[in-house]
């Protein structure tokens, strides 16, 4: 049966000529679980948020949207279709986590006696009671990701939409999610409207994708067959699950029903193959330390619990290194001790052979988090020119137009940076610290929010600054980005780091921290490898048959 | 603090109490009265924490005490008896004594607002506003949820801009106002475009297409019956001590003895059983589980 | 409208002035016929805003406005005396009117106390922040207000308004027979800091009132609000 339909669909912003989506057709049947994607920009998120007629975006609509067989658009929409957003963080309202699951149902007059019963329900199912009498401020990202799903949930929605609700969560909370909105699909029959970018291991969940393209849609079709058609897509090949792109990479002929989605079915297909890998050589680099840091103790207050203990770290000039952990192991923490923001108690820091006390500011860029906080201005162009301004470079305004033209930002360079996206507004603090003219540069997880493809594309970027002698110390969650893109890598553990090995050797060591490449090839007869790149310039694959 | 000691008791028969009680302080102008006031508010501070919270707010109770007691002498010089000369100004016992009364009261008041504070936390608080005004509360509670939000955002930014050489704590004066405005702006900016979600989650949520139910998280118990009954026929009798003048110390045209008579005694009785409810409440608690702990 | 505005603005400034003078009227129970007045005067913009009907993005966008007039002073810790609050509220009401000026002063008070604790000056502060909200909303279109001298020339003056509307918490309520020097000595105490809060006002407004209402206004017009 048919939950929701769409003819027709365009819509235009206020004041923006070209429309955000053109003659988008679709319909959803009931019991589906949908992935819609597409690049940032190409109306995925505009389309899902005029099926939720509340916070329909303002502008001119064409086209008709049927649920359950009534058009939306009417006086009063539907009760029953529920929403998840982004950030964890700004959907929350209330302060406590029961406040905050009782809100929706406060909006629609239920009983208290109902809402005890429900929240009671709920929250066992779920696993949130232990989370009941908490602040939402103390909730991590994944468990306040997971209080939204299921306040949204308590209003009992038969059409449940979802915007990129894993774009800010670290791998494990992810996967977690995404698993639950699998089981809510296959155990309950929720219909499933889900815009996501990380399709690693989405598309073994979906029954179907479809996927935008500049306002268009460009397909909507079975998992396997969205892959085969998207092979060669200059952005969104980037997306697909690793086991297809290993797979349509070395094979010629693809039937979209061998194509292997999920880690096991990629390596069920390489046990098939025959592979001739070269013995991959490592290039040991001595360069000397740039930065050490010698038996650093840290805490926030005398009577809690060190962060840091007796930690020892030495960096190598030119070199990118990822510092790797759970949450709440220090990572940040560490990163702000480097960078200044906290003094540690004991231990001391030696950059390029000089105490950190004696050095003055700016010896270290510091890359947040949360790259919209980097900036103070009202435009990126007045940014750049305000630090120019305090560091009194020479050629500054020079510098600025290279970078720009580098990063590939010089048409945004009149834009407030709030009006950035995600990937564009990384890479605009990027240019600010590259500007700043720092002997390390300092990233806090730099992938978080990012598509695949943005991803390439800034990681490509520190690549090349590291290529012209820039060291960066890089804090992240991202086991692939760090597999891609880092010299070597370090495991915090227990405020300490546990191992510093080159990047290779860390994830061929591990188990199950790596990277889905390294599962892959793992127990295969290929030399296992950890990451896309690295296999296409090391195995030559054959058939079994011919070479055997 | 135990599960059934004063905080059993409904939020909004704890405000009523603690309104009665600001009242009484401020209408028993007497000084037995209010020293007994003080006398069982310290009480109740010491049985809720030990006094720890009061601690925290002592150095401001006891400077405006001490600057009432001494200020009100010297500018105040109504009154019959003189009791010393302080620089050949008189020093009269009328205005020592309504000094000691001011500084009580205003020492019990701040007392009573500070037990008031931990009995009717910051939930509680809210939840009986949302009864007055829905609007209000909802909008205090957003409020209330966003600010460690935005203390943690500002945080984030003051950190960020230290390692870019933008500082609050160093450099000159205009240099810091001038950075620590920045950041609120920063800060302002970027909350206003984050708080567009917040809003939608709201609407998504079905927030102003009807009218809002409430979660009754404080039941009307049988407690809060009697517990009601006894504030208003002891409130009731306190504002007609004070209406008979009993629970009042004149001190002019003539100065009255502050020895009680029998029926202001029995007033003082009735105020100490007023003050005597959270003391009641918490000591039975502290009694039963010492009891309860020898027991086993 | 019009006229409600100025009905508004009249009555408000009568029973600002009437709380302001009644002690040296009466000399009974002041604080009770304090409370009373404030009462009068305050009620109805509390009424008239619990009635008002907003979207979630109005009411969300007053509350960040609320909150951060109440931490705005967390970045100035190390420079007391030095709290940009009444500029907040003042920024905010030039851009958004009276009735979200008023509502936006109120809530940083309810806010500020709820987390510092109520005491007998909460009433108080809550109604002097959403006074001056209130007013800076009424004149935003007038002549004065759209200029900058006279902008600051209201916050300096409000910053000493402030400080004296304060004191009378402890005045009306504690001082039973009051004498012109017991006031005039208790307000001369606090005279530095009412100065202090006068020209960090000045500073603020003649500093950053461009920056922050060119920012409301376009966060307003963006989407739409309060229109």
């Amino acid at each position: 049966m048919e939950i929701l339909s769409a003819k027709n669909i365009s819509f235009t912003y206020p004041l923006e000529e070209t429309p955000a989506l053109r003659n988008v057709d679709f319909h959803i049947h009931k019991g589906e679980f949908v992935v819609m994607c597409g690049a940032s920009g190409s109306g995925k998120s505009t389309l899902l948020h005029l099926i939720k007629q509340e916070i329909a975006p303002h502008g001119q609509l064409a086209g008709t949207m049927f649920y359950k067989g009534e058009p939306l658009h009417n006086e009063t929409p539907p009760q029953d279709i529920g929403i998840v957003f982004q950030d964890p963080e700004n959907q929350i309202v209330m302060e406590n986590v029961m406040e905050e699951l009782l809100f929706g149902m406060e909006n629609k007059g239920y009983r208290t006696a109902v809402m005890r019963k429900k929240v009671a329900e709920m929250t066992h199912y779920f696993g949130l009671s232990h989370l009941l009498n908490k602040r939402t401020s103390e909730l991590s990202g994944g468990e306040k990701q997971m209080v939204n799903l299921v306040s949204v949930l308590l209003l009992d929605p038969d059409l449940l939409l979802l915007d990129e609700p894993t774009a800010q969560l670290d791998p494990i909370a992810a996967k977690e999610f995404i698993q639950t909105l699998a089981q809510l699909n296959r155990e309950f029959g929720m219909t499933i409207l889900m815009v996501e970018h990380r399709l690693e291991e989405l598309f073994a969940v979906a029954d179907r994708v479809l996927v935008l393209d500049q306002g268009m849609k460009k397909m909507d079709e079975q998992p396997r067959e969205a892959v085969a058609m998207l092979q060669d897509h200059p952005v969104l090949q980037y997306f697909l699950p690793s086991s297809s792109r290993l797979f349509l990479h070395y094979e010629s002929e693809v039937i979209p029903e061998n194509i292997p989605i999920t880690v096991r079915e990629g390596r069920d297909w390489l046990r098939t193959k025959h592979v001739d890998s070269r013995e991959i050589s490592q290039i040991e680099e001595h360069s000397a330390p740039y930065l050490t840091l010698n038996e650093i103790d840290f805490q926030y207050k005398r009577n809690t619990s060190p962060i840091l203990h007796n930690l020892s770290l030495t960096v190598k000039k030119g070199e990118l290194l990822a510092i790797l952990g759970a949450n709440g192991t220090g990572k940040s923490t560490l990163l702000k001790v480097i960078a200044g923001i906290l003094r540690q108690q004991h231990g001391k820091i030696v950059i390029n052979g000089e105490k950190t006390k004696k050095l003055e500011s700016g010896a270290v860029s510091y890359l947040p988090q949360n790259p919209a906080l980097y900036f103070l201005e009202d435009t990126l162009i007045a940014e750049y020119k305000q630090i120019i301004k305090k560091h009194k470079q020479e050629n500054g305004e020079a510098q600025i137009h290279n970078l720009l033209s580098k990063f590939g930002l010089t048409a945004l360079k009149d834009r407030h940076p709030a009006d950035l996206s995600g990937g564009e507004l990384q890479k605009a603090a990027l240019l600010g610290t590259i500007l700043e003219n720092p002997a390390i540069l300092l990233i806090d997880e730099p992938t978080k929010g990012l598509d695949p493809f943005s991803k390439r594309m800034f990681g490509d970027l520190l690549g090349d600054l590291r290529n012209q002698g820039l060291t960066i110390v890089m804090v992240t969650h991202d086991v692939e980005f760090a597999a891609n893109y880092a010299t070597r890598c370090s495991m915090l553990f227990q405020g300490d780091v546990s191992i510093t090995e080159s990047t290779s050797d860390f994830f061929k060591a591990n188990t199950y921290y790596t990277t889905v490449m390294n599962r892959i090839s793992r127990k295969t007869s290929a030399t296992p490898v950890i990451t896309m790149e690295e296999a296409k310039d090391n195995w030559h694959v054959q058939k079994k048959s011919s070479s055997s | 603090m135990s599960l059934r000691g004063v905080r059993s008791f409904h939020p909004a028969v704890m405000l009523l109490y603690y309104v009665v009680i600001i009242i009484g302080f401020m209408l028993s102008q007497h000084p037995i009265f209010l020293m007994v006031g003080v006398g069982f508010l310290l009480c109740t501070q010491f049985l809720f924490d030990k006094g720890r919270q009061l601690k925290s707010w002592l150095g401001m109770i006891l400077t405006l005490a001490a600057f009432i007691l001494i200020l009100t002498p010297i500018f105040n010089r109504r009154g019959n008896h003189i009791l010393f000369y302080l620089f050949e100004n008189q020093v009269m016992l009328e205005a020592v004594i309504q000094g000691i009364m001011i500084a009580f009261t205003l020492v019990g008041i701040l007392l009573a607002f500070i037990s008031l504070n931990q009995i009717i936390t910051q939930d509680r608080f809210l939840y009986i506003f949302a009864r007055i005004s829905p609007q209000w509360a909802l909008l205090s509670m957003l409020a209330v949820r966003f600010v460690p939000l935005l203390k943690r955002r500002l945080m984030e930014i003051e950190e960020i801009q230290k390692v870019r050489g933008f500082s609050v704590t160093k450099g000159s004066l205009k240099e810091r106002v001038k950075n620590g405005m920045l950041f609120l702006q920063a800060l302002l900016t970027g909350s206003l475009e984050q708080s567009i979600q917040t809003a939608d989650s709201m609407s998504a949520r079905g927030y102003g297409q009807q009218k809002r139910s409430h979660y009754q998280a404080f039941p009307m118990k049988k407690q809060d019956a009697y517990a009601l009954l006894f504030i208003l026929i002891t409130g009731c009798l306190m504002i007609f001590g004070w209406w008979l003048e009993d629970s009042v110390l004149s001190l002019l045209p003539v100065l009255e003895t502050t020895k009680l008579e029998q029926r202001e005694c029995l007033f003082l009785a009735n105020w100490a059983l007023l003050l005597a409810f959270p003391v009641w409440a918490e000591g039975k608690e502290v009694a039963k589980w010492k009891y309860y702990l020898q027991k086993i | 409208m019009a006229r409600s505005k100025k009905v508004l603005l009249i009555l408000s400034f009568t029973l600002l002035l009437l709380l302001c003078c009644f002690p040296l009227v009466i000399n009974k129970h002041y604080m009770l016929v304090s409370l009373l007045i404030m009462g009068v005067s305050f009620i109805p913009f509390m009424y008239r805003f619990s009635k008002q009907k907003l979207t979630s993005r109005e009411l969300v966008m007053l509350a960040i406005l609320g909150s951060i007039a109440a931490v705005s002073r967390v970045p100035f810790a190390s420079l007391p005396s030095v709290q940009p609050t009444t500029f907040v509220i003042i920024a905010a009401a030039l851009v958004l009117g009276p009735q979200s000026g008023f509502v936006i002063g109120v809530l940083a008070a309810i806010v500020s106390n709820l987390f510092l604790g109520q005491g007998p000056w909460t009433p108080w502060q809550m109604y002097a922040w959403g006074m001056i909200g209130l007013m800076a909303g009424l004149l935003r279109n007038t002549l004065f207000m759209k200029q900058m001298l006279g902008r600051c020339i209201y916050g300096f003056l409000i910053g000493f308004l402030f400080g004296w509307f304060m004191n009378l918490w402890f005045v009306v309520s504690m001082i039973n027979q009051i004498s012109w020097k017991e006031i005039l000595l208790y307000y001369s105490a606090s005279f530095y800091f009412d100065l202090a809060h006068a020209i960090s006002n000045v500073v603020f407004l003649l500093l950053f009132s461009n920056a922050w209402i060119k920012i409301i206004k376009r966060f307003k017009t963006k989407y739409g609000l309060f229109e």
